[in-house]
Order: structure tokens, then C-alpha cells, then sequence
């Protein structure tokens, strides 16, 4: 061996090596390797640097132009070389071979050093062109301890042919001794870094799921950071589909990272997340290709693991593939995300809670708003019991926005009980665009709100709009085959037409009124009675309704059902008062009139004797100054006698209570038998008479005396308008659409004043200088106490045409 | 000679009808209340009787009855100042109703047919 001593710049050690220094040039030179190895070791330089500069020392030290040393991978099957001075140094990091297999397998399996002078020779050795090796003829392997298990080997090679000592094999055995220390100390400062750089990931991915609150951007950002850390191609987070994690979806939430694992992840991803899910344990997989249970062809690694929240699994976190071809996931990068989920799935917890509560708190403070301008509505529906007042309220604040409900038309029709339909009472709206935006620019510049409006009387001002029309004219019978508006009332429900077109229940004539292809109908339910529905549209700015809208619609419809149904009460309870008050005078009147009666019989009984005794004798005195001159006065007595009891006969008829004696009578012959009675006295009126009576009338049920006399107070009525004669028309016929038999009679006269009309019924009233103010109103009430009607007019051409209506009995 | 009693308690009244019937060629009593009616038909025999509603004592309803009772054949028209009654007169069992009016006419057509 030479001496090698020249090559090591030697600084004396004040340590116990000291006491060697007059050691043997091998002990020598074993010493300087070794001191030269520590100092190696004890630098700061990364491990593949020391190897190499280890490797340079071992071969110069030892006298040798080359060294190498192969390390046992991670796998434990094959060792790669690392470390070379003399060989190509390309094949640093990819000449390797399997554990037994050429020199360097041979010495890491048997764990013994091994001196070759002629390994060309040797059936173990393995001859790798590329690497360099065919320049060197002799070698040294000694295996690389650590205990008992081998970390790798270290070689020094010969160019010329070189037969070891055992001094030198000694040398390199020690050496490598020294080397296991270095790979030692290097691993585990690699693994200390490693350990280091977790946990900044950690730490820093849990920074990151602190700083976010939004539950989709926090998933993405798990996934990235994991993703980043575990240096894989891509992350799937799957959310289990529980309400109480996330409220609005209602499948599993699905979050991705890397679009390289997208395919992948859809194949394979949700068998993967059922699986870890279910067992609720992380899971490794080395290459799914190779796992039977998915049937899946393309390779690819792959590391999941459930997310617990109080041992319960809230989702699963999956990783694809490393960056790098062909490595896998270790226990390490499951170890390591599984610390990540612990955190993540707290996060995720706490984001999921924030959210439902943030939606809890969107959705009070919609409810809020809601109910405030209910209240408002509701306080505007308050001030007035007036039904047109209070539609117009409801469907004002059905239109407006701000304090209103904002659609753009409201339409409200009622129920009729008695036709069984829904009839359109009143619409609130825009006509067209350029109104639309007149009415709006309106509002927002005055910003009033609903009850400013009404208490200003602006809301009431007359506004015949054509949308009112338009709702006016709505006529809908109560039948399903009617469409939507009938079934909203059959149904007592809302409904949102979103496509009219294509929407059986809207039928087209009513799509095409409305020209709009959207709109929603909700019944108003007072009581559990349907009293009408609205119907709303957004025409104009076309903003689709959505079940929102529908909801505070309903809650809307309700509050004015209610209302309505109070306005309408209130109408009635009116209306009621007002007869029973109509009811009573009546009553009153009837009192008064019974002993008015009462007192006008006893007066009239009491004055008609006198009379008959005054007018009896006179009578007979006449016929005895027969040729008298002084008949004359006694004339005059006889014809005040007779108008005096004329006048008692006519009290009496009006107090009388007019009891009817029916019959069937032919009404035509009635009036004929009436003419030829009073024929003389029409001709001597100079009245023609003119009759026009239906051929076919029918019998009517009447008391034929009574209608005689009724039928004869007008012909008088007639007669005594035509001072100096006329015509006098008198017609019957059947009226179609109320089915009465109607008697007409028109004079040629002057017509009636207004106020004669207003009064001609009333009793005692007379234009007449000898009229006893009795006739019409007898007649009037003959007539109303067989149902029938007496009505009067003026003819254009001149004169008063009185009619008779009289019921035609429905059982002939 | 056909003999008729009136009944009637204004004394003027019983006058006018006397005069009138007499005229007409019958013989006319004349009696102012029902009770004194009844009596003078105990005395006797009558063909006709006018009859008043409303008297003193015993009512024109109440004296017809017992004048039925008597001579359910005997005629009997009631001569009233009421007319308002005249559509019930058939429950009255009275033969004729005729309402007093200064024109006896109407009174004299109705004896006439009822006596010939």
C-alpha cells in the first residue's frame, strides 16, 4: 500500500486521535479518512454532497481512482447508486439493482465485504457498460451498516489490477461504518425537515381554514393546500348529504382540484368516499388498477379519508397520483392528511353552521320585512270599510313597491254565491310602457308610501284606466273546465303560471286579455270560504315570480280576504239597517195609516147619512119643480152631493186593505169592456181611441173588479189630460225577457211635470181643480198588491205613457 | 099590497125610504132599531126588509140572524153606509148589499127584483 499521507493537509487535533499520531501510515491513513469522513459529516452540506465528497476522500485515501456508494431505496428491494468518483456520473441516482442481484445486491443481501481482483470474472457480477465501470480492473465492496440492518454499500475501484488486503478491506469495513453514521444523521435530518415542512403545511392549511367562512371557498381551499402539500395531481371533498351539514343542497356537495383527476375521480371517486365513508377509516391505495373492487384499467394512487365531526363522518377527502410518474402515496402523505381532515372537518363544520345560520338570518330578515309591510297594509286596509275604497287599497299595495308587494298588475275579482261565478270588480296597473314608466318615475320621486297616499285622497282620485276595464270584464262560471281562475277558488290554492302558452289551465282568449305569459292567481280565504282571487303579473320589467313571491302573495290574500270579507259584512249589516229602518217607517206609516183608516170610515159613515137624507129629499123636490126656474139651484145641490160621495167612496177605496179575489181573466177583454163603458164619454171628449192588443195573451190571475177600477182611474187620468180631445193608445203585450204582461196607455196630452211624476202616486195630490188627489194611488196600489208594477213617462212626441206590468202566472 | 119594513135609526132616512117605496106602490113600515124590528115582525107579516148595519142597542149583523132564525125565506137587503163590508155580505145571509147614496136608484132596482 502506498503511502498516501502527502494528500491530507493535517491539523493537529487537540482530542485523543493525538496520542495515535505516530501511528503506521495505514493506522495513518485510516485515521486521516475517517477524521476527513466526521468533518464531512459535521457539515452543512446536504447528504448527496457529502456522499460525494466521501466517496472522493475514500478513493484518494485508499490510493484508488474511483469509489462509489449505493443506497437500499426506501422500498427495501433495490439499491441505487448515489455517490460516484470515476463512473459516469450520469448514473447517480439511476444505476440500481435489485437487492441480490450484481455486486452491489450481492453484498447488501449478505451483508459481508467482498474483494474482487478479477470481478469480470465473477458470475456475480454485473456488467453495466454505461456506468463506467469497464475502465477499472480490481475492486472493494464492503456493506454499510446500521445494527444489523444494511443501509447500503460503498465500493473503491482499481484501474489496474489491485489484490486487497485485509488491512484495506478493515479500512473500507470501518469507513463504512462511519458512512452509516453520516446517512443516519443526514436521514434523520431529512425526516426532521420533512416532519418540519407537515407542519408548516399543516399549520398553514390551518390558516387557511380560519380565514374563510364560505363554506364552497373553504372546500376549495382544502383541497388546494392539500393537494399542494401532498405535492398530488388532484383532491375531490365530498359532503355527506346531511340537512344539518348543508341545508340547501340536497346532494352531496362535490368539490374539485386538478382537472387532470377529473375523469378519474368520476369513475372511481364516490365508490372510493362509500367505502372510507362506511368503514369510517383512511384508506391507500397503491395503484387502483391493481384493486379488484374497482374495475378500474388507468393506474393511479390514491389516499382518502373521512372527515369526523364528533365521530360522526360529515365527508371524505380523496387524492389522486403524485406529480411524479410512477410514485405513490405513503403511510406518511396518509398520516399527514388525515392530520389535515381532523382540521378540515372542523372547518367545514363551522362553515356549514355559519352558513345555515347566515340563511336563518336571511331568511328572519326577509320574514321581518315582510311583516312589516303587512302591517303597513293591513293599517291602510283598516282605515276604510268601504269595498271600492279597500280594493283599491289592496291591489295599490299589490303593485307598489317599497311599502307594497311591487308586481306590476294586480287584478281582484270576487265571488258571486248566487250565479256560482267570479266576476272582475277592479285592476290596478299600468296600461303600457311608457305609463309603466310614468307611474314608477312618479313613485320614486315622491316616495310615499301607501298610507301617505290615502291620506292625501290621491289614491282615490278617478282613474278609469283601462286595466280597470279590462278586470271589469272578467266573467268566470265556477267550473274547472273554466281554467285557473275557477281552479284557484275550486282548489283554494296559488298558482304560478310560468308558461301560459303551454299551460292547459290558462285558456287562450284569457292569455290573450292579459297579453302576458306569466302570472300567478291566489285565492282570497276568509273563513275558510273563497271570497274572490287576485291575480298578479310582472308585465313590464318581466321579473320572473318566484315561490317566494307566491308565499307573501298568500300571506297577502289572507290579511285582505279578511278585510274584504269585514267590508262586506259591514255593507250588509248597512244595508240591513237601512231596511229595518225603511221597515219601521213603513210599519209606522201602516200604523198611521190603519187609524187614519179607522177615523176616515167612522167620518165617512157619519157624513154619508146627512148626504143620503140631504141628496134623498132634494131629489124629490126636484121632480117637483120640475119646470121651475129655481131648478137650477137644485141641481147645483145634487151634483156636490154626488162629488161629496164621490169623495168618500174614493177615501174609502185607498184605506181599505186591498184583498184580492183571483181568477183567471183575459186582460183584452177586460180593457174592450172598459172602452164600450166609457164610449159615450171619449166620443164626447172628442178622444179616438187606438188599441193594439196581443192576439195571444195569455190569462192572468187577477182580481178582475180591482185591475177594472185600476184599469179606469188611468183611462180618467187620460181623459182629463186631454181637455181638448185626442188619442188615446192603448196596448198589450208580453214582455219577453221578464216575462210580464205588460198594459200601456198613451195620451196625446201635455206630458207630466217632474214634480207631478214624483208625486202622481202619492195620495191626495191633484193638478185637477175637482180631483180627489185618490185615483193613481188606488190604482197603484191595486197593482202592487197583485206583484206587479206601474210605471210613467213622457213620450218624446209629446204626452204620458202609463204602463202596467202584472206577472204572468208561471203554472199556465 | 107587498109590505116592507125599514129598518134604519136616522129618522130622515126611514123618511126617504117611506116616501120612495110608497111611490113604488108598496106599503112601508118603518122601525128605528133592530129590537123593535123583531117585534114588529111578532105583529106582523113582511115581504121585504131594509136593513141598517150600524145602530143603537142591537147591531144590523145580530138582527139579521134572528130575523133568519124567525123566517129563514123572509129577503132582507142591507142598507148600509159601509161599503167596504159589501164582499162579505153573502156570509151575512142578507139577500142584496146597497150602499146609502143620495140616488135611490140602486135601492129601488134592487126591491123591484127581489119583489117584482
Amino acid at each position: 500500500m502506498k503511502k498516501t499521507t502527502k494528500f491530507f493537509s493535517w491539523t493537529p487535533d487537540p482530542g485523543p486521535r493525538t496520542l495515535h499520531f505516530t501511528m503506521e501510515t495505514t493506522e495513518k491513513t485510516e485515521l486521516s479518512i475517517l477524521s476527513e469522513i466526521s468533518r464531512i459529516s459535521n457539515s452543512t452540506i446536504g447528504l448527496a454532497e457529502k456522499l460525494r465528497r466521501i466517496v472522493e476522500v475514500i478513493a484518494k485515501g485508499m490510493g484508488k481512482d474511483g469509489a462509489s456508494v449505493f443506497l437500499i431505496d426506501r422500498s427495501g428491494k433495490t439499491v441505487t447508486l448515489h455517490a460516484a468518483v470515476g463512473l459516469n456520473q450520469e448514473s447517480i441516482g439511476k444505476l440500481s439493482f435489485p437487492i441480490g442481484m450484481g455486486i452491489a445486491g450481492w453484498v447488501a443481501e449478505q451483508k459481508v465485504p467482498l474483494a474482487l481482483e478479477e470481478p469480470y470474472a465473477d458470475p456475480r457480477f454485473a456488467y453495466v457498460p454505461e456506468s463506467g465501470i469497464g475502465s477499472f480492473k480490481s475492486l472493494v465492496a464492503a456493506p454499510v451498516m446500521d445494527e444489523d440492518s444494511c443501509l447500503g454499500v460503498i465500493f473503491v475501484l482499481s484501474s489496474s489490477v489491485w489484490q486487497a488486503t485485509s488491512s484495506d478491506i478493515t479500512l473500507l469495513t470501518t469507513t463504512a461504518n462511519q458512512l452509516s453514521g453520516v446517512i443516519k444523521s443526514a436521514r434523520l435530518f431529512k425526516g426532521l425537515q420533512d416532519r418540519l415542512a407537515d407542519l408548516a403545511s399543516i399549520y398553514e392549511i390551518g390558516m387557511a381554514l380560519t380565514s374563510t367562512l364560505d363554506l364552497e371557498q373553504l372546500l376549495s381551499l382544502i383541497a388546494k393546500s392539500t393537494t399542494q402539500s401532498l405535492r398530488a395531481q388532484g383532491c375531490t371533498i365530498r359532503l355527506m348529504n346531511l340537512p344539518e351539514i348543508v341545508s340547501k343542497k340536497t346532494f352531496a356537495y362535490h368539490s374539485i382540484i386538478g382537472e387532470a383527476i377529473r375523469e378519474l375521480d368520476a369513475r372511481i371517486g364516490p365508490a372510493i368516499a362509500d367505502r372510507v365513508a362506511g368503514q369510517s377509516r383512511p384508506l391507500l391505495i397503491q395503484d387502483v388498477s391493481k384493486d379488484g373492487s374497482f374495475n378500474e384499467s388507468t393506474s393511479g394512487s390514491v389516499i382518502s379519508v373521512p372527515l369526523l365531526f364528533r365521530e360522526k363522518v360529515i365527508g371524505v377527502i380523496t387524492l389522486y397520483n403524485k406529480q411524479k410518474d410512477g410514485q405513490m402515496f405513503s403511510d406518511e402523505d396518509l398520516q399527514f392528511l388525515t392530520t389535515v381532515a381532523s382540521n378540515a372537518a372542523v372547518a367545514v363544520e363551522n362553515a356549514a353552521m355559519y352558513e345555515r345560520m347566515e340563511d336563518l338570518a336571511i331568511e328572519a330578515r326577509t320574514r321581518a320585512q315582510e311583516l312589516s309591510i303587512l302591517n303597513d297594509i293591513g293599517t291602510a286596509m283598516s282605515t276604510t270599510l268601504n269595498l271600492d275604497r279597500l280594493l283599491r287599497i289592496i291591489l295599490t299595495a299589490a303593485t307598489m313597491g317599497g311599502s307594497g308587494l311591487g308586481f306590476n298588475r294586480a287584478l281582484l275579482l270576487l265571488t258571486n254565491d248566487r250565479t256560482n261565478s267570479l266576476q272582475g270588480m277592479m285592476g290596478v296597473g299600468p296600461a303600457n310602457w311608457e305609463e309603466a314608466g310614468r307611474a314608477w318615475g312618479e313613485v320614486s320621486s315622491k316616495h310615499k308610501s301607501l298610507m301617505e297616499w290615502i291620506q292625501t285622497g290621491e289614491l282615490f282620485e278617478h282613474r278609469d284606466s283601462a286595466l280597470n276595464a279590462l278586470a271589469r270584464g272578467i266573467r268566470v262560471m265556477l267550473d274547472p273546465a273554466e281554467g285557473v281562475l275557477a281552479l284557484t277558488v275550486l282548489n283554494k290554492q296559488p298558482y304560478n303560471v310560468t308558461n301560459a302558452a303551454a299551460d292547459p289551465a290558462v285558456p287562450k282568449d284569457f292569455r290573450e286579455l292579459l297579453k302576458v305569459n306569466s302570472f300567478a292567481t291566489v285565492p282570497l280565504i276568509a273563513k275558510d270560504r273563497v271570497i274572490g282571487v287576485v291575480l298578479v303579473d310582472n308585465m313590464f320589467n318581466q321579473r320572473q315570480i318566484t315561490d317566494g313571491d307566491i308565499r307573501f302573495l298568500t300571506m297577502f290574500a289572507h290579511q285582505a280576504a279578511l278585510a274584504i270579507e269585514n267590508a262586506v259584512i259591514h255593507t250588509n249589516l248597512e244595508t240591513m239597517n237601512k231596511d229595518i229602518r225603511s221597515l219601521h217607517e213603513q210599519l209606522v206609516q201602516s200604523e198611521k195609516m190603519a187609524a187614519l183608516g179607522a177615523m176616515m170610515a167612522e167620518i165617512t159613515h157619519e157624513i154619508r147619512n146627512p148626504l143620503v137624507s140631504i141628496g134623498g129629499f132634494t131629489r124629490r123636490l126636484a121632480k117637483k119643480l120640475q119646470h121651475s126656474e129655481d131648478k137650477k139651484y137644485i141641481d147645483i145641490i145634487l151634483s156636490e152631493v154626488s162629488r161629496l160621495e164621490g169623495i168618500i167612496h174614493d177615501n174609502l177605496s185607498y184605506i181599505k186593505e186591498v184583498s184580492l179575489q183571483l181568477a183567471d181573466t183575459d186582460v183584452n177583454s177586460l180593457i174592450l169592456e172598459i172602452l164600450t163603458l166609457y164610449e159615450d164619454e171619449l166620443a164626447q171628449r172628442r178622444i179616438s181611441v187606438e188599441t193594439k192588443l196581443y192576439p195571444v195573451m195569455p190569462l192572468l190571475k187577477i182580481d178582475a173588479p180591482q185591475i177594472k177600477q185600476a184599469v179606469i182611474n188611468i183611462l180618467k187620468n187620460a181623459m182629463e189630460a186631454m181637455e181638448n180631445g185626442g188619442t188615446l193608445s192603448i196596448k198589450t203585450c208580453v214582455l219577453d225577457d221578464t216575462h210580464e204582461a205588460a198594459i200601456e196607455f198613451g195620451d196625446t196630452g201635455p206630458g207630466v211635470t217632474a214634480k207631478t211624476m214624483h208625486n202622481i202616486f202619492n195620495p191626495y195630490y191633484t193638478t185637477k181643480p175637482r180631483g180627489t188627489g185618490l185615483g193613481l194611488p188606488i190604482t197603484n196600489r191595486i197593482i202592487k198588491a197583485h206583484k206587479g208594477k206601474i210605471d210613467l213617462k213622457n213620450k218624446e212626441t209629446g204626452g204620458a205613457v202609463f204602463t202596467i206590468k202584472l206577472p204572468v202566472s208561471s203554472t199556465k | 099590497m107587498k109590505k116592507i119594513l125599514v129598518v134604519d135609526d136616522e129618522k130622515n132616512i126611514r123618511e126617504l125610504y117611506k116616501e120612495e117605496l110608497e111611490e113604488m106602490g108598496y106599503a112601508v113600515t118603518t122601525v128605528s132599531d133592530g129590537v123593535q124590528a123583531l117585534l114588529a115582525m111578532g105583529t106582523g107579516k113582511f115581504d121585504l126588509v131594509t136593513l141598517d148595519m150600524r145602530m143603537p142597542d142591537q147591531d144590523g149583523i145580530e138582527t139579521l140572524r134572528k130575523m133568519k132564525e124567525k123566517d129563514s125565506t123572509l129577503p132582507v137587503i142591507i142598507c148600509t153606509a159601509y161599503e167596504e163590508y159589501k164582499h162579505d155580505f153573502g156570509s151575512w145571509c142578507s139577500d142584496a148589499y146597497v150602499v146609502k147614496s143620495a140616488d135611490t136608484g140602486l135601492l129601488r132596482e134592487t126591491v123591484k127584483k127581489i119583489l117584482g
